[in-house]
């Protein structure tokens, strides 16, 4: 029963194939039941080779579809570990709830089996790359979760701006691409394998410059696909898209990748230093931009967006910090809070006919009991209130940035790491600030607009969003201090890994309070401002606090300027750039080459055209004038003459 | 003197008539004339010992390939006069020319060997007679490649030869 | 005493060589222009007759019945050709015809 496992993988891909074949035969209500039915069918055997895999004792599972060549090792291979039965897992359930819910948020849509297709190949595709048992075929899973999130950005495509989305997610991602391939290339030409195991064995043996080098061309590509800083910009805009596949995509699973392929990578990733450094700087830049833009965003979908980048800066950092199986952990807990949040955002749009604009809600708790409700858990959870699942991850996460610190032996990398944890606590703090501002504008605040006509979404709706509830409450439990769940199932793959542990005792409880504490600030920060309107209570004039404030909303809300500059470094001076290229290199040199090539051969050949004037007896002549010279060859020539 | 006469009496005719068919203003003195330029090559292979060749360049140049020639001098017309005056812009200049730069060539080879031939290789003692037993036996075994080559040429020329004659206009107006 | 040796056939070939040679050129009559060429060609098949002689080997024989075959398709193509000329034009003439002008 090994090869159980690859089934789940392409059953997907069966169920697009098969939707797509007989989208003009069937109805939406057979459509829904071939994709839920599939899906379910996927979860359920994903389950069952789980747990299979977890009674064995969690030893990896390697199968071999195909070998195209041994030296070079090129395989097509899966695998299933730890580390990839964790996501198999993750993909195909929650690709599952959230297929239940678009039954209901997509129907009487024009395009509603195309978005099945869509949909199921992104399950294939991501389900490539994570089961996948060398570099080869994750690149091809890689490659498709592109192809197929930029079909679903620009879904609707008669929009514009969905277009427009489209094809920013694309390029952006391209550059990410761009990286992942040179270091797959080096990868190649160091090892020659692709295959992880082999990879990850000889790594040791490898200088710790190539390492560096293949780690940092890797980590660009996980930078585009996960939206890190500088590659961030295209994940707001991917918004665009249909709000399910937002969930699933752009906020559980496909932007996961990169922490996913640096995990994967981590017994690489462990010897080099410099990529840490790297990967936790950035890391925490991004958490700290994201969190910051998304304090005055008016989007319902947008701060989710930031939101997302956010919360992938943590699990960088985490990775950064050596404390991998946190990164996964707050992967797992994270894909289900923040489909949760995604999903009750889906289903507010739903209910007000697509307004998506903050500030035309509010008030909605009465309308809308079970949606809020199940929002107010995942912003719970996202914030770090115990015992929810955020809590549970951001404090490991959190906690091993510290304890990172405590283990350096000089000063200055030590301070640098408290740092670093500092400010991690800080973007944990503006996370519970905006989530928080994110409900109270939406369910609470009172705008003074007439809502009685919105209703609670339909069961449909609300179900998996009870599903998710319950998880994101629960989710947590599988990898507390107490109970290392999660750690012993990702033993075998973190085998050679030096995994950053928590500190014991006290100081696990004081960091745990701190975070707690954070969390609890920005909510209460939170709930005074748009809650109980401290500033229209309180005289707020003679503090002269207008400027600075109005200055931090205009930041925030143009994301510190970061697109404007992005538009006129990048953007317009590559236009520039391409222009003039454009115009003297391909205009003058190339056309110019070309055209003077062409009107060279057509003046020699007016002029050689000349002799031949298609009159036989001229021909005749010239017969005679390479007669002449054929005989004086012969004679003056003193090979002949002798 | 009897082997000088019998070179130079039909090298002297085979001179007049290729004359003949240069000059002449009628097609038919100028068929005529190269009637007896190819007889008398005839008569100078027998003296070089190809007979068979001698009879084969009686019967196909002088008979068949004649024959034809005269055909279709017939069809054209023999009365066309041709125009005297060259219509050709330098031509008298350039063919007079060529032939005078091929003449003094000639001339220059003929002076600066003292009108002797160096031939380089002596002429073979023994003598071969061209009968049609050792031209076929030869034919056929080692030529025998070239030999199928030139048939298919033959049957593609008569398919060219029918297409270019044939006048659908004339063919339409029967049918 | 003179002796007919194979120079004597050579320079006799030379001579209707440049005869035909001279013929193509200064005739306007695509005819007699064919009738030149058989001139040339009969020119060179004596040479080989010659050499066949002159080296005591049968090839020579041989590859003037290829020029035979050769000069006969030539003529058959080229009095086809002067035929299907002569029903547009009403003449032989050669210098009329340039339509494969360059």
């Amino acid at each position: 029963m090994d090869f159980l496992f690859i089934l789940p993988i392409f059953l997907p891909l069966l169920t697009a194939i098969f939707l797509f074949l007989n989208r003009r035969i069937f109805n939406e209500l057979v459509t829904n039941f071939f994709t839920l039915n599939s899906a379910l069918l996927s979860f359920a055997i994903s389950f069952f080779a789980f747990v299979t895999f977890a009674l064995d004792k969690f030893k990896p599972i390697s199968i071999t579809l195909y070998q195209w060549t041994r030296t070079p090792d090129i395989t097509i291979g899966f695998t299933l570990d730890g580390l990839s039965g964790v996501m198999l897992l993750l993909v195909t359930g929650l690709s599952f709830v959230i297929q239940l819910f678009s039954t209901s948020y997509m129907e009487e849509d024009e395009k509603h089996s195309n978005y099945f297709v869509y949909f199921n190949f992104f399950v294939f595709s991501m389900l490539l790359l994570v089961m996948s048992s060398n570099f080869l075929v994750m690149f091809f899973g890689w490659e498709l979760v592109g192809l197929s999130s930029y079909l679903l950005i620009s879904f609707w495509s008669q929009k514009p701006a969905a277009a427009k989305a489209g094809n920013k997610a694309f390029v952006i991602n391209r550059i990410g691409d761009f990286g992942f391939l040179i270091g797959l290339m080096i990868i190649l030409n160091t090892f020659n394998t692709f295959d992880f195991h082999t990879v990850m064995q000889s790594s040791t043996n490898i200088s710790e410059n190539t390492i560096t080098t293949i780690s940092l061309f890797l980590l660009l590509g996980a930078f585009g696909k996960s939206a890190q800083f500088p590659l961030f910009s295209w994940l707001p805009d991917a918004m665009e898209g249909p709000t399910p596949a937002s969930a699933l995509i752009h906020a559980a699973t496909m932007v996961t990748a990169g922490v996913f392929m640096l995990v994967r990578i981590s017994p690489m990733l462990q010897h080099s230093v410099t990529v840490s450094i790297v990967i936790i700087s950035f890391g925490l830049l991004t958490a700290l931009i994201a969190a910051f833009s998304a304090m005055n965003q008016y989007d319902i979908k947008k701060v989710l967006a930031y939101s997302t980048i956010s919360q992938l800066g943590f699990m960088f950092i985490a990775i950064g910090a050596g404390a991998y199986v946190a990164a996964i952990f707050h992967l797992v807990t994270h894909a289900f809070f923040k489909a949760l949040l995604f999903l009750g955002a889906g289903a507010v749009i739903h209910s007000m006919h697509h307004e998506q604009d903050m500030r035309k809600m509010g008030g909605l708790r009465k309308r809308m009991p079970i949606t809020a409700g199940m929002m107010g858990i995942g912003t719970l959870a996202i914030s770090g209130i115990p015992p929810l699942a955020g809590f549970w991850s951001k404090d490991e996460i959190l906690a091993s940035v510290f304890a990172k610190a405590g283990m350096q032996n000089e000063l200055v990398f030590s301070i640098m790491y408290y740092l670093f944890w500092s400010l991690t606590l800080g973007a944990a703090l503006l996370t519970a600030f905006y989530m928080g501002r994110h409900w109270l504008l939406i369910f609470e605040k009172d705008n003074g607009i007439d809502h009685s006509e919105v209703q609670e979404a339909p069961k449909a709706m609300t179900r998996p969003l009870i599903l998710l509830g319950i998880f994101s409450i629960f989710i947590g439990f599988i990898n507390t201090p107490f109970f290392h769940g999660l750690e012993k199932v990702l033993h075998e793959t973190l085998e050679n890994v030096e995994v950053t542990h928590l500190p014991e005792g006290i100081a696990l409880v004081v960091l745990a309070v701190i975070s707690i504490g954070a969390g609890f600030t920005g909510l209460i920060i939170a709930f005074l401002i748009f809650g109980f309107e401290l500033h229209k209570r309180i005289n707020l004039e003679k503090f002269k606090l207008e400027s600075p404030i109005n200055l931090v909303k205009d930041l925030s809300s143009n994301v510190l300027y970061l697109n404007k500059f992005g538009n006129v470094f990048f953007v317009s001076g590559m236009k520039n750039v391409s222009r003039k290229v454009a115009v003297i290199v391909d205009g003058l040199i190339i056309d110019g080459s070309v055209n003077f090539i062409s009107s060279a051969f057509g003046k020699t050949s007016r002029i050689t055209s000349a002799t031949q004037t298609g009159l036989v007896r001229n021909y005749v002549v010239y017969f005679g004038l390479f007669l002449v010279l054929l005989i004086s060859l012969f004679i003056f020539t003193p090979l002949v003459a002798q | 003197m009897f082997e000088l006469l019998i070179f130079f009496l039909p090298a002297s005719l085979l001179i007049i008539g290729a004359l003949i068919v240069v000059f002449a203003k009628n097609p038919v003195h100028n068929a005529m004339g190269l009637v007896m330029t190819l007889v008398s090559l005839a008569i100078i292979y027998i003296t070089l010992n190809a007979t068979f060749v001698a009879m084969v360049q009686m019967l196909v140049y002088a008979g068949a390939v004649m024959t034809l020639f005269l055909f279709v001098i017939m069809m054209i017309g023999v009365d066309k006069k041709e125009q005297t005056s060259d219509s050709i812009k330098g031509q008298t200049f350039l063919v007079s020319g060529v032939f005078l730069i091929l003449m003094s060539l000639l001339a220059y080879v003929a002076v600066n060997s003292e009108f002797s031939w160096n031939l380089w290789f002596p002429a073979v003692e023994y003598v071969v007679e061209g009968t049609p037993q050792l031209i076929a036996g030869t034919l056929f075994t080692t030529w025998i490649f070239p030999f199928e080559i030139i048939s298919i040429l033959l049957i593609v020329a008569t398919a060219a030869a029918i297409a270019l004659a044939y006048d659908s206009k004339i063919r339409n107006k029967d049918a | 005493m003179l002796e007919v040796t194979t120079d004597w056939y050579l320079t006799l070939a030379a001579i209707l060589f440049s005869i035909g040679f001279f013929g193509m050129m200064i005739r306007k009559n695509a005819l007699i222009m064919f009738m030149c060429i058989e001139l040339m060609l009969n020119a060179v098949n004596l040479t080989f007759i010659a050499a066949s002689k002159h080296f005591g080997q049968i090839d020579g024989q041989i590859a003037v019945f290829f020029v035979l075959v050769v000069a006969a398709a030539e003529v058959v193509v080229g009095l086809a050709i002067i035929v299907s000329i002569f029903r547009k034009q009403s003449s032989a003439s050669v210098d009329v015809l340039n339509v494969s002008r360059g």
